[in-house]
């Protein structure tokens, strides 16, 4: 009885999607959230306009249901983030890779965040977002700007993404399942 | 009423069947935020939060704010009936949860690509949601939906325009074309509407295709938009009227209620207007005809008889009609006119009596009530037998109808009985017989009470001695066999101060005595206190007597019977009149006010409170101050429910009423405080009520009023004019008056002026002029007046001006201002005219046509202003279609002279001519009135 027991409780976490797999999508205004969020969810580029507050998307991707929050990046909407942080699987972190100017204040809002208690088993996932554009920093140089290498205790990654062009959207996304898989075995 | 009675009257709010606040708080914390989200349980724990919410129950800002936060996240799951619940609580915890913006963006989304089902209600939560910095962002969105061909999607983005108007005025003003074109569009509903509603499910046939309440929703907006440009507003009227644009009735009734507002600001325009009225009166809908029916009535006074008739053939109708309702909104109109014109509505007499069977209580009380105004009037200047027995019926048929109604509405007759019996003096015997044979019968404190109320003030209104004796004998008599102490302690009271001055105190004295005898401790004392009363002012072998009566009190068992007949006889024996006989009061609102005063800085207190500052007021006084609030009352009664600010402005002026000397004491207390009114004496009088020189939508709104200082030897007049800036982008500096008076007599002394007017701010700027004193009889005058000022132009947004550009001087010319001879007068109440009139004995007399007075009616209203004295006798009503009319008015000047007016009016061909004859105590005081007119 109990081997049946325990059995079909590994198996319902393989293979029922039935659980939602949290995901926030967090960064400076103006980096692409939004773009990215409906990129995924509709394949098309929508126009935006700053986000007052969140949007909240449900998308299933490879057998999995994910729960997709694209929160505001304005300064007056930041301290807001926290309010969303629990039960969440994995950040998705976007940086505007043409904005030299504020690559710092990316930098310490990302740290700010990873440091909160209900995010230390998250993974996370940096997109260098606007690939397209010219002068773009590459993910290398982002990743350096972002003191990435820093992070210990957490799994992460760094993609090159233009979400305009539906690049590099995809390959992170990919990784994230993975890890995610991954950790709920 | 208490918050404890109306939760017992509420079934809804039984608090012990409320689910538990911090139960359902915890519950919903942890549902909201688990993943993933149970949509079923979460409705039910909305639906529990918001049973809470509705009852009465709020949250603190932080746990409101936390149960915001987890609400926000049930934005993830897409059951449209969820999401209706979530919109509907965070519109009631947007009031108390901080940082409600973070909702925007979804609900945005939601407006734009949302279920049909709960748009609507994102549109209005989102006004609830927006702030000024974000409003902009919506603007778009709002344009959008209000143009939405679906009535539902355009009515809440209509109201929800409506509730962003606070705080932001100026992006809602670029919906005006958007609104005004939904006023004219046609929606409907489109055709699966109903069927996503389980409750309508199959039986779609049958329901409208449009209600067209979007109409009424857009002609409050446009309004609101409008407001301030009366010819925009009139053209908006006249072009909705013109092609019958409006379908919804409760738009019509909006438009109806408008142009009653545009009618108070400017009766000019009624030519225009009163044929919309009247076409409303034949509309298919009841409300409409009613509320174009209760417009007219309240401006009857612009309308002539044959006209107003309609308003009457109108009511009739809707008198007979089977909606109860409807019955009861025309009833009351009618009572509503019987106020003042119960001649008008006779010929609606027959409808009143069936009404009086009506099953409706509230209705057939309203038939009665109203049936005892018209029969009054019917006989009211000839005792003819018909009129007498209608009462006699009338009586008959409320005395078996008294015995099935409730005492709430045997109150409501008796208020009627008490109006009617103050207003037609002539007709109180049948009706004193009537209240005291309701009076014997069983009944409640609060019924009896109202019924002694009543008594009470017809013994102080009535002139007719025999009457009063009438009633008090019949106190005498309840009060032999009367349960309730608080109410024989009052009739103990006024029989000492009535029983005295009758021909048989003897047959008071008994029953007073009888008290001492039968009665608990408390009633004894105040029958000591009465008795005592008798001695004093009886004298002879009344005060033997009741000396004998009160020394037997002296063994009373009770202390305070014994200290206050103790106490008595002393004063008796000594002869001391004035401190057992109250011949003056205090004015209490005032004593009230210098006390509070007084408390609150402990620094006062060094010095004693000084009680002479509060005025005294002698029993006529005080009587004149009640009789003219019982009779403003009267005729208020039915006007303050008119609208919101017109509300509010009402409620002020009947305030100013009841506290005119306070009024007048805080203008006394004000002026003192500027040093350079110091030395000149008592404030003798100032005029209450604010004069507007201006309209009350200029540029600037000056108002005005007169202060008169006329004690010392140089009588001065302070001129207090209160300036308002309404214009937002300029400043206005060194704001003056320039004041041209005709008169020589009168010579400009000084003036304080304004500095500085910000706008939307509101100044005083004193100007003082010697003035002629009584004797000079040439008191009157008219002052040319011209406001001059410096403009400064407000150039950033902080309301800062140019300090380079020095501004330019202006001159703004305003009405002129007059000295009249009610400034010199206060009304007084006094129940026999005639006797006081004969008694003065200095008599002028003039006759004066009066251009441009159309009716008698508005005849009696301005010498009733122009000399601010008292109608006597009920001389301020007068029959319709009359041709003349005797006006009667009493008054007691600032010198103290009594003066009393006869005006006789005669109305010829369209012009009214008047003959007054003035008596005085003072030959200069008539004198001077002649004068003035």
């Amino acid at each position: 009885m109990g081997q049946t027991f325990s059995f079909t409780n590994i198996f319902g976490k393989l293979f029922y999607t039935q659980k939602e797999i949290r995901i926030l999508i967090l960064g400076l205004d103006g980096a692409g959230k939004t773009t990215i969020l409906y990129r995924l969810q509709m394949g098309e580029v929508v126009t935006t306009k700053p986000t007052i507050g969140f949007n909240v998307e449900t998308l299933k991707y490879k057998n999995l249901t994910l729960n997709i929050w694209d929160l505001g990046g304005q300064t007056s909407i930041r301290p807001y983030w926290r309010c969303y942080y629990s039960n969440t699987a994995a950040v998705i972190f976007v940086v505007d890779s043409t904005d030299k100017d504020r690559i710092d204040i990316a930098s310490k809002e990302l740290h700010l965040m990873l440091k909160e208690e209900e995010l230390l088993d998250s993974a996370l996932l940096v997109f260098a977002n606007k690939q397209d554009q010219p002068g773009a920093l590459t993910a290398a140089e982002v990743s350096q700007a972002l003191n990435l290498t820093e992070l210990k205790d957490r799994s992460w990654s760094i993609v090159a993404s233009s979400a305009i062009k539906g690049e590099g959207l995809t390959e992170g996304l990919d990784w994230l399942m993975d890890v995610i898989k991954d950790e709920q075995l | 009423m208490s918050t404890s009675s109306y939760k017992k009257g509420d079934p809804y709010s039984h608090s012990a069947s409320l689910p538990d606040k911090m139960t359902v708080f915890q519950e919903c914390l942890q549902q909201f935020n688990a993943s993933p989200v149970n949509a079923k349980k979460c409705r039910q724990l909305l639906s529990q939060l918001l049973r809470l919410i509705y009852s009465g129950e709020s949250f603190p800002s932080q746990e409101s704010t936390t149960l915001f936060f987890s609400i926000s996240k049930l934005f993830q799951h897409k059951d449209v009936s969820l999401r209706q619940l979530v919109y509907l609580t965070i519109k009631e915890l947007s009031s108390t949860s901080q940082d409600i913006l973070m909702v925007t963006s979804s609900i945005m989304k939601d407006i734009q690509s949302g279920d049909l089902i709960y748009k609507p209600n994102a549109i209005r939560t989102l006004s609830k949601v927006l702030d000024p910095t974000t409003v902009s962002a919506s603007e778009r969105l709002f344009k959008n939906s209000l143009v939405d061909k679906n009535p539902i999607i355009s009515s809440a983005a209509l109201v929800s325009s409506y509730n962003l108007l606070p705080i932001a005025k100026d992006v809602v003003k670029r919906f005006t074309n958007e609104t005004s074109e939904t006023i004219d569009s046609y929606k409907k509903f489109p055709s699966d509407q109903f069927q996503l509603h389980e409750y309508y499910g199959s039986s779609t046939t049958n329901l409208p295709s449009t209600t067209f309440m979007y109409q009424y929703h857009a002609l409050g907006l446009v309004y609101e938009l409008r407001n301030h440009d009366k010819m925009s507003l009139k053209k908006l009227i006249t072009s909705l009227t013109d092609h019958q644009a409006l379908k919804n009735s409760l738009a019509v009734i909006q438009l109806i209620r408008f142009i009653h507002k545009i009618l108070i600001d400017d009766e000019s325009l009624i030519g225009q207007l009163f044929p919309i009225l009247l076409s409303f009166l034949k509309h298919k809908s009841d409300s409409v005809e009613l509320e174009s029916c209760k417009v007219i009535i309240s401006l009857q006074h612009l309308v002539n008889k044959y006209e107003f008739a309609n308003v009457i053939n109108c009511l009739q109708k809707l008198l007979n009609v089977p909606r109860t309702a409807t019955r009861f909104a025309a009833i009351r109109l009618v009572n509503k006119i019987s106020i003042k014109h119960p001649k008008e509505i006779l010929t609606v007499n027959e409808e009143l009596e069936n009404l009086i069977n009506d099953p409706n209580r509230s209705i057939s009380t309203l038939a009665i009530t109203t049936l005892l105004k018209t029969i009054g009037s019917g006989t009211i200047e000839s005792e003819s037998s018909i009129g007498g027995e209608s009462v006699d019926r009338l009586i008959n048929k409320m005395t078996s109808l008294m015995d099935e109604i409730t005492e709430d509405f045997k109150i409501v007759i008796i208020e009627a009985i008490e109006n009617l019996a103050i207003k037609f003096q002539s007709k109180h015997k049948k009706l004193v017989k009537f209240l005291t044979d309701l009076l014997r019968d069983d009944g409640s404190l609060e019924l009896k009470t109202s019924i002694i109320d009543t008594l009470f003030d017809l013994i102080k209104f009535l002139k007719n001695d025999e009457s009063k004796q009438l009633i008090l004998m019949n106190l005498c008599e309840f009060i032999e066999d009367c349960e309730y102490t608080e109410l024989s302690i009052r009739i103990l009271h006024l029989l000492g101060d009535e029983g005295p001055k009758t021909s048989n105190p003897s047959y008071y004295i008994r029953h007073i005595y009888n008290r001492l005898v039968l009665e608990n401790s408390i009633v004894r004392s105040s029958a000591v206190i009465s008795l005592s009363k008798f001695a004093i002012i009886c004298g002879g072998d009344v005060k033997t007597n009741i000396e004998i009566l009160l020394n037997r009190c002296l063994n009373d068992i009770d202390d305070e019977v014994r200290d206050r007949a103790t106490l008595s006889l002393k004063f008796i024996k000594n002869n001391e009149k004035r401190l057992i006989i109250n011949e003056s009061k205090f004015d209490l609102n005032i004593l009230e006010n210098k006390l509070i005063h007084y408390l609150n800085d402990e620094s006062n207190f060094e010095s004693k409170f000084d009680i002479n500052e509060v005025p005294l007021l002698t029993m006529e006084e005080l009587n004149s101050k009640e009789i003219e609030n019982k009779l403003n009352n009267l005729d208020k009664n039915d006007d303050v429910e008119i609208e919101s600010n017109h509300k509010s402005h009402q409620i002020e002026e009947s305030n100013e009423i009841s506290n005119e000397l306070l009024k007048q004491q805080e203008f006394s207390s004000e002026l003192s405080s500027i040093p350079e009114f110091s030395g000149y004496g008592k404030l003798s009088k100032s005029t209450l009520k604010p004069i507007y020189l201006t309209d009350k939508e200029n540029e600037f709104v000056v108002t005005v009023n007169k202060h008169y200082f006329m004690e010392s030897d140089d009588a001065k007049l302070v001129l207090q004019f209160n300036i308002t800036n309404t214009l937002n982008h300029l400043i206005l500096q060194n704001v003056s008056l320039i004041c041209q008076p005709d008169n020589s007599l009168y010579e400009e002394d000084f003036i304080l002026s304004i500095d500085e007017l910000k706008p939307q701010e509101t100044g005083i700027v004193y100007v003082v002029f010697n003035m002629p004193n009584i004797d000079d009889i040439e008191l009157f005058n008219n002052f040319n007046n011209t406001l001059s000022y410096v403009n400064r132009e407000i150039i950033d947004d902080n309301g800062n001006i140019d300090e380079s550009d020095e501004g330019w001087s202006d001159e703004y010319p305003i009405e002129d201002l007059e000295i009249l001879p009610g400034d010199f007068i206060h009304p007084i109440y006094n129940s026999n005219f005639t006797e006081i009139f004969d008694q003065l004995s200095f008599e002028q007399s003039t006759v004066v046509n009066l251009p441009g007075v159309k009716s008698l009616d508005n005849a009696v209203t301005h010498f009733k202003d122009l000399f601010n004295m008292m109608p006597l006798e009920g001389s301020q009503d007068l029959d319709s279609d009359a041709n003349s009319h005797i006006l009667k008015l009493f008054g007691k000047d600032i010198w103290n002279n009594k003066v009393a007016i006869q005006v006789r009016l005669a109305l010829t061909g369209g012009k009214v001519a008047a003959k007054l004859s003035i008596k005085s105590d003072s030959d200069n005081v008539a004198k001077f009135i002649v004068e003035s007119i």
